[in-house]
């Protein structure tokens, strides 16, 4: 029991130090997990404020529940249903991790809980699978290329699991180099576009050679496709339908999504065309609803532009761009005329109308007043001499 | 400190947000949208906007719709009047789903018509020039302004969506020599196949949504035929032989991807998928790509090219394979498209829509509702109801969401999902869906029609599955406001009563039934009977119901102008004639018993033996005799009892004793003196 809990704190760890690691740097993030590594195996209440799984413990021998549980947990990113044998848990969750790994340097987000969640989620197998887990997964964070260590323990696993040894070995380790390639790739270059790895492991998990792995659950058979395996008639049981969400089970993998860049290519600017309009009319028809109350009708009428807008002012319709103050307040266009005389005042007089007229635009009004102004110009010798 | 240095680093922020504001204002913009977060964010070149000077802002600019917006969201429904589309006019109120799809139907077709007239004749329209203008009043320019045989006429044609007129003009462009370039002769291939090759009638696509009939669709799923499906698909006009787009196709010099692609999405929108997937294989051969829309359009018409379920799925899969070889991104309605194919395939629909679910979910596109409704549709839609698993899922997604329209199909969503609940019987997933529905925007999802199916789907759900106190809230919520309850509904509500004990809501129940026009529906008057006549109530009750029954009476003898008079059955009769018995209306009750003689029908024991009751209490020994003669003319084996109850419990005259008496001599042979008794009275 107790070497049990210590193979799923493990797990845990090192996941957590995967995470940990990427987000606190090396050092700081390492030295923690381990420590709980270390701790954990002291008494089981500590164990369970650490991960703070502790439904999983507690319902661990309920394995269907449990592992229904993860099912719907892991959803979102797992691509398979609830494994059958130990071996295929074995590869998700390191599948998992990778995941994990990728999400993490994608978006350096505090997730570590979930993680921890799913790792101890899904160590419910024997022991022994526990403990080589964390050594792989210490491998694994380090880079280092996979020691002999590493590989006996692997096959200490396929030994203990009674389906074909040597391929559960080579299995086990390739995905175990598969996941050391990935982490080093992310290492190196941040520029690799994640989501594209994800689905090109996600293709991979479903190569030939994975699909040998006996599996026993019929979602996976059944989203593996191919046509031949779906008869109509064979998937109708009830216990069967239950299992189905919209978040677990594979993808058809036909589209890889497309870069921003390719996606603006693919943009072409041309006028649209018959179709694009018509389209465009029966998709606003379908949430066209006639008003509800008076108002929502003004609303209508305003946006057909039968309605005078709201609220009404004064400035409705003002199309030449001026103020009321522009229009009434003319003085300052009297600068250049006398100050004192009959010129002056016949100008007052002139601004006075025009202020009061609503026909002439301000620029209209100004011109009117440079004529007057002109003339008075060309007078001037005659006014003079009188 | 630190507080100090923040407080003076805040009163700069401040400053320079009001001098932003007023610099935003100066170039008239519309200030009150530019937040403080992005004036803040600005805060950095704070020492070049010291020097600004300040400017007033010259004008604010209001949004014109604010103000009436702010009002219409301060306007709730009134759960007791129709729509405000009808209120204008107190004489046409509808009183029940039939009505107000008439009438709301007659208002649109008149507008249409108005607009007709506008468009037919608008020579008549140009003396009232408003000022200012308003477009949309006036009739609009259809007649073609260029004149001669040109490109550019042609353009204009096409542009105008004329379509007899564009073709003639092509015919005659190309007759003359003069090249035709290939963009504009694409552009009329375009409007060829939109149309069918057949006129572009305007009313046609001007239909408003609410005048749109869902049964096209219900019509389509059952027609998997493959070529002739006549009438099935769209209802425009079919796709003819040799029509002028073909026509035209052949004889163009030069043919680029639009043109096939135009080619192909006019084939498929007018039913002839055959053509389009041919039309699709010579456009590989021409070593052409197809674009997102025509592979949209492909993926649609599977279910036409292929008879099995598995072939149509492997057809639909090819399409999507060659768009990603093609290079071609899929859209929503790609996948919208292979769902609603998904519908027609049977088991292989159940387990691939995950898959095109996942699919989608990996290409970051955002389902909507029409997808939803393809996935509940195939889910429970079928003959053996899956568990609720999806649908639960499905209705926590909706809810985390707004919803845009993007696919003609997402109206069908929550018909359909209530539909589901319904069929599930599970009120927890009706109430969430009615959540999600009333949430922003998304009533809007739901035209008339299918409103009053969403809500009688969840009423009869509600009936069933609630509490009768909430069933009643509901009902008063809704009932006229929402939607008009059908027969079944009012036939649930009457089951929910009577199951919950609560038969004294039957009389304004009753009310209702005559308001929505049902009071002439045999199943509905039967029911409704029978409940009321079941078990004797306290009095006051019985009074109700006998007005009830006096109503059902009056329906029952009314000669409508066009009407025929419901017919009277046994157990109606005798229904009525009981509850006039417990509500003392001897008069009443003994005239429904002279009518089983007249339709020779027979009245059961237990109203015989409530109407003598009812005589005995109002001590009437006169019906009772009558009521012995009756039954003795009928030659019921009861008379005897009746008689000897009739004796026995009423005080009886010495001529009436008489009478009593000869009714049992002549009991065999009176038939005809029973006859002239009743004329008598």
């Amino acid at each position: 029991m107790w070497s049990r809990v210590r193979g799923w704190g493990g797990t845990a760890g090192g996941c957590r130090r995967l995470a940990g690691g990427l987000l606190a740097g090396p050092a700081s993030g390492w030295e923690a997990a381990a420590g709980v590594a270390r701790l954990e195996g002291r008494t089981r209440s500590k164990t369970q404020k650490l991960f703070s799984t502790s439904s999983v413990l507690s319902t661990e021998k309920d394995e269907s529940t449990a592992s229904k549980d993860s099912t719907t947990e892991m959803a979102s990113k797992r691509q398979e249903g609830t494994p059958e044998t130990p071996k295929q848990k074995l590869l998700d969750i390191i599948g998992n991790m990778k995941v994990e790994v990728s999400y993490r340097k994608k978006l350096q987000q505090l997730k570590t809980r979930e993680t921890k969640k799913q790792a101890t989620n899904k160590l419910e197998g024997p022991d022994g699978e526990g403990t080589v887990l964390q050594g792989t997964t210490e491998e694994i964070q380090r880079g280092r290329p996979l020691n002999p260590e590493l590989v006996e323990a692997a096959s200490a696993v396929a030994s203990s699991l009674p389906l074909n040894k040597k391929q559960t070995e080579s299995e086990l380790l390739a995905q175990l180099r598969r996941h050391e390639e990935t982490t080093d790739k992310q290492k190196k270059g941040g520029t690799i576009n994640i989501r594209n790895v994800i689905s090109e492991m996600a293709v991979k998990r479903q190569s030939p050679a994975q699909r040998g792995v006996r599996i026993s659950n019929r979602i996976f058979l059944d989203l593996d496709e191919d046509g031949q395996k779906l008869k109509p008639g064979r998937l109708s049981p009830r216990s069967f339908d239950s299992r189905r969400s919209l978040k677990v089970g594979g993808r058809l993998n036909i589209f890889t999504k497309a870069s921003p860049e390719t996606e603006n290519a693919l943009k072409t600017v041309s006028s649209p065309t018959i179709w694009d309009l018509e389209f465009a009319k029966e998709i606003a028809a379908i949430t066209a609803q006639p008003p509800r109350n008076g108002f929502e009708e003004m609303i209508q009428w305003t946006k057909e532009g039968i309605l005078w807008e709201f609220p009404i002012d004064n400035e409705a319709g003002m199309e030449d761009d001026a103020e009321f103050h522009e229009h009434i307040f003319l003085e300052k266009h009297l600068e250049d005329f006398p100050k004192q005389g009959p010129i002056r005042h016949f100008m007052e007089l002139v601004i006075c109308g025009l202020s009061k007229n609503p026909y002439l635009s301000v620029k209209q009004k100004i011109e009117h007043i440079e004529w007057f102004q002109k003339y008075f110009e060309e007078k001037k010798e005659f006014l003079q001499e009188i | 400190m630190a507080a100090r240095r923040l407080r003076g680093s805040s009163w700069q922020q401040v400053v320079s947000l009001s001098r932003r504001c007023c610099f935003l204002g100066g170039r008239r913009e519309n200030y009150r949208c530019s937040s403080s977060s992005t004036a803040l964010g600005k805060t950095v070149d704070n020492s070049e906007v010291t020097q600004e000077e300040i400017v007033l802002p010259r004008k604010k600019t209001w949004d014109k719709l604010a103000v009436l917006q702010t009002l219409a969201s301060t306007v709730n429904r009134d759960p007791t009047a129709a729509h405000y589309m009808f209120q204008d006019d107190p004489f046409l109120m509808p009183r029940n789903a039939a009505n107000s799809r008439l009438f709301s139907l007659s208002k649109e077709s008149g507008r249409n018509t108005a607009k007709y007239i506008i468009k037919q004749f608008p020579q008549y329209f140009d003396k009232t020039f408003a000022e200012p203008n308003v477009p949309c009043l006036m009739p609009e320019t259809l007649t073609p302004q260029i004149e001669g045989v040109s490109e550019e006429a042609l353009k204009e044609r096409i542009h105008l969506r004329r379509v007899k007129d564009s073709v003639d003009l092509f015919d005659q462009l190309v007759q003359a020599g003069t090249p035709v370039s290939l963009e504009t002769t694409n552009s009329l291939l375009d409007l060829l196949c939109f149309y069918g090759d057949g006129e572009s009638t305007l009313e046609k696509e001007e239909e408003k949504e609410d005048l749109e009939e869902p049964g096209v669709k219900a019509s389509e799923q059952k027609a998997p035929k493959r070529q002739f499906q006549r009438g099935s698909q769209s209802s425009g006009s079919r796709w003819r032989e040799n029509n002028n787009a073909e026509r035209i196709f052949k004889i163009m010099p030069e043919r680029n991807a639009h043109s096939y692609c135009t080619m192909i999405r006019g084939m498929v929108k007018h039913g002839a998928s055959a053509k389009a997937y041919d039309m699709y294989i010579d456009l590989l051969n021409e070593r052409h790509k197809a674009d997102v829309h025509t592979f949209n359009a492909l993926i649609t018409a599977v279910p036409y090219l292929k008879e099995r379920f598995v072939e149509r799925w492997e057809l639909a899969k090819v399409f999507l394979n060659h768009m990603a070889q093609q290079e071609v991104q899929p859209n929503l309605l790609t996948f919208n498209a292979v769902l609603k194919t998904l519908r027609r395939c049977g088991g292989v629909g159940r387990s691939m829509s995950l898959l095109v679910i996942k699919e989608m979910e990996a290409l970051d596109i955002e389902p909507s509702l029409a997808t939803y409704d393809h996935l509940l549709f195939i889910f429970y839609r079928g003959v053996d109801l899956c568990p609720s698993g999806i649908i639960s899922e499905v209705l926590d997604d909706i809810q985390k969401r707004s919803f845009t329209p993007q696919d003609p199909d997402d109206a069908n969503f929550f018909a359909t999902a209530m539909q589901a609940c319904c069929d599930l019987k599970d009120i927890k997933l009706a109430y969430q869906l009615n959540k999600a529905m009333e949430k922003g925007d998304n009533w809007k999802f739901v035209d008339m029609d299918r409103l009053n199916a969403y809500w009688s789907k969840f009423f009869s759900l509600l009936c069933m599955m609630e509490q009768i106190d909430v069933v009643l809230k509901w009902y008063k919520e809704m009932s006229p406001s929402l939607f008009y309850p059908t027969p079944k509904n009012i036939l649930d509500l009457l089951q929910a009563l009577d199951a919950a004990n609560h038969l004294e809501v039957i009389p304004s129940v009753w009310e209702d039934m005559k308001q929505l026009g049902f009071n002439r529906r045999q199943d509905l008057l039967e029911e409704l009977l029978s409940l009321m006549s079941r078990e004797q109530h306290p009095d006051e009750i019985q009074l109700a119901f006998a007005k009830c029954a006096e109503d059902i009476k009056a329906v029952h003898e009314q000669t409508g102008r066009e009407q025929t008079p419901v017919e009277w059955t046994a157990s109606a009769l005798g229904h009525v004639a009981l509850l006039f018995s417990r509500a003392g209306r001897t008069q009443d009750a003994w005239n429904m018993m002279e009518h089983f003689q007249q339709i020779n029908r027979i009245p059961t024991d237990q109203v015989m033996d409530e109407f003598l009751n009812c005589a005995k209490q109002t001590n009437c020994p006169d019906e009772a005799i009558k009521l012995v003669k009756l039954a003795a003319s009928l030659g019921l084996p009861s008379s005897q009892r009746l008689k000897s109850r009739t004796e026995k419990e009423f005080v009886l005259s010495e001529k009436q004793k008489k009478t009593l008496e000869s009714i049992k001599s002549d009991s065999d042979s009176s038939d005809s003196d029973s006859d002239s008794d009743s004329d008598r009275d």
